[in-house]
């Protein structure tokens, strides 16, 4: 049921994504909300669902930019492996693991994407991009992890009640 | 066993990171526009929804701040006004003028008769990196790419890409967008930039022209991309480097590009594609 939950919680982070979120950038950056919501929920997730949610949500954002569909999806894959690998190592991810998460992976996420850019022939300067887009996104990101995770976590809870009492 | 599901996590990785590239390359090849076309449908329906509370929201929010600025704001209006109605009068002699002079020569202008069709803007791009909207009219409605994309405050940019229902649209502010353009009072020639903060920048300007503070930027219709005369924005600094062969000049567009509702696709104009020529050459 995972997965299926991830459609509409997707849509409205995308949907918010390209409507709120230009309301409120700083400078030229804002939060990602598709990757809080694919870290978030890939935290307590099995490894196939966390990547359903990566394509879901990369290939969402994709058809709703100038970027070609799957270049959002490699870094939301790369972190749903990466938190998974950890989840494994740690007994339990308290908050330190989730702003580590957050600010490293929205990092690696985002100079991805921009050099998935540059590969592609777009006009980009690393410096100005990194200072005006890439650093408050961070910043963002660090921020809002902790409502997300919150909202996320209740869901999933509620979820793994439906599948226990279905079972 | 724990070997055997590392080696299939890896294995799994894999795949999905070779899934990833195949998409990128049919997508850039262009061989997954029908599919990407079906599933956009419901994503520019409830963003559509969501745009527009969203911007009914802030818009009533930011009303309520502007209100204190808008009884100041009424009366230098009101003073505007009244020096421009009289400029007008002055103007509209002079229109006649040109046009009398115009039907002697039997001399039509392009500009006039231009078709437009509305178009809702029903979302952002969601990258911070690029600078595009998307619109809720497609080819179902007479819209192709290229055609230029307009509001009553001036130029948005260019239709880029197109589906049934929806269009792509790269604005003018986008760094990959270069326009045409020359200077309303001095007919300076230059070719306008978006910049990564949302500006334009008027480059490739010859050192010797006057650019002047103030002065309305215009399409200059060179490159046949943009018809002539469209309203870009207004100059609002300018500067030379001793060591730089020409000029630039930042410009202030008088459309915000965050707020976008409702904007014009020009149908009646067809850009000019002048790799035609070179084909031909070759």
């Amino acid at each position: 049921m995972g997965p299926w939950v991830g459609i509409p919680v997707l849509l409205l982070a995308v949907a918010l994504q390209t409507t709120l979120v230009p309301q409120v950038r700083l400078w030229d950056g804002g939060p990602d909300l598709v990757f809080l919501c694919v870290l978030a929920w890939s935290l307590r997730a099995p490894l196939q669902e966390g990547v359903a949610w990566a394509f879901a949500g990369g290939i969402m954002q994709d058809l709703l930019s100038v970027a070609p569909t799957g270049q959002s999806v490699i870094g939301l894959v790369l972190l749903v492996f990466t938190v998974n690998l950890l989840t494994q190592q740690l007994s339990r991810t308290g908050l330190p693991v989730l702003a580590l998460l957050a600010g490293a992976g929205t990092l690696a996420q985002q100079l991805l994407v921009w050099l998935l850019f540059a590969l592609q022939g777009f006009s980009v300067d690393f410096l100005d991009d990194l200072g005006y887009v890439i650093f408050p996104t961070v910043i963002y990101n660090l921020v809002l992890i902790w409502p997300v995770f919150a909202l996320l976590r209740v869901l999933q809870q509620r979820v793994e009640a439906r599948q226990i009492v279905t079972a | 066993m724990v070997r055997a599901w590392r080696a299939n996590r890896i294995l799994f990785l894999v795949l999905c990171l070779l899934l990833c590239l195949a998409l990128i390359g049919l997508s850039r090849a262009g061989l997954l526009g029908p599919l990407e076309e079906l599933a956009s449908v419901p994503l520019n329906l409830v963003t559509g929804v969501m745009n527009r509370a969203v911007l009914s929201l802030t818009g009533g929010v930011s009303d309520l701040t502007r209100l204190q600025t808008l009884q100041q704001t009424n009366a230098a209006l009101e003073e505007a006004l009244a020096e421009l109605t009289a400029e007008l009068v002055e103007l509209r002699e002079i229109a006649r003028d040109y046009e009398r002079m115009a039907e002697r020569l039997d001399y039509t202008s392009t500009a006039a008769n231009q078709e437009f069709v509305a178009a809702n803007v029903i979302s952002n791009d969601q990258t911070g990196l690029r600078r595009s909207i998307t619109v809720d009219r497609g080819t179902r409605d007479g819209i192709a790419a290229g055609m230029p994309v307009v509001t009553a405050q001036g130029l948005v940019g260019r239709v880029l890409e197109i589906s049934a229902n929806a269009s792509r649209v790269l604005l003018v502010t986008d760094r990959d967008s270069a326009v045409s353009s020359r200077l309303q009072t001095t007919r300076v020639q230059g070719s306008l930039r978006g910049q990564l903060s949302g500006n334009l920048r008027l480059t490739l300007v010859p050192p010797g022209e006057s650019v002047v503070v103030g002065d309305l930027v215009l399409t200059s219709g060179l490159g046949g991309n943009f018809p002539p005369d469209i309203v870009i924005g207004q100059v609002a600094s300018t500067r030379q480097f001793q060591f730089e062969l020409f000029q630039e000049a930042e410009i202030i567009s008088f459309n915000n590009f965050d707020e976008l509702e409702v904007v014009l696709v020009m149908t009646s104009f067809e850009p000019v594609d002048p790799d035609v020529f070179d084909d031909a050459a070759a």
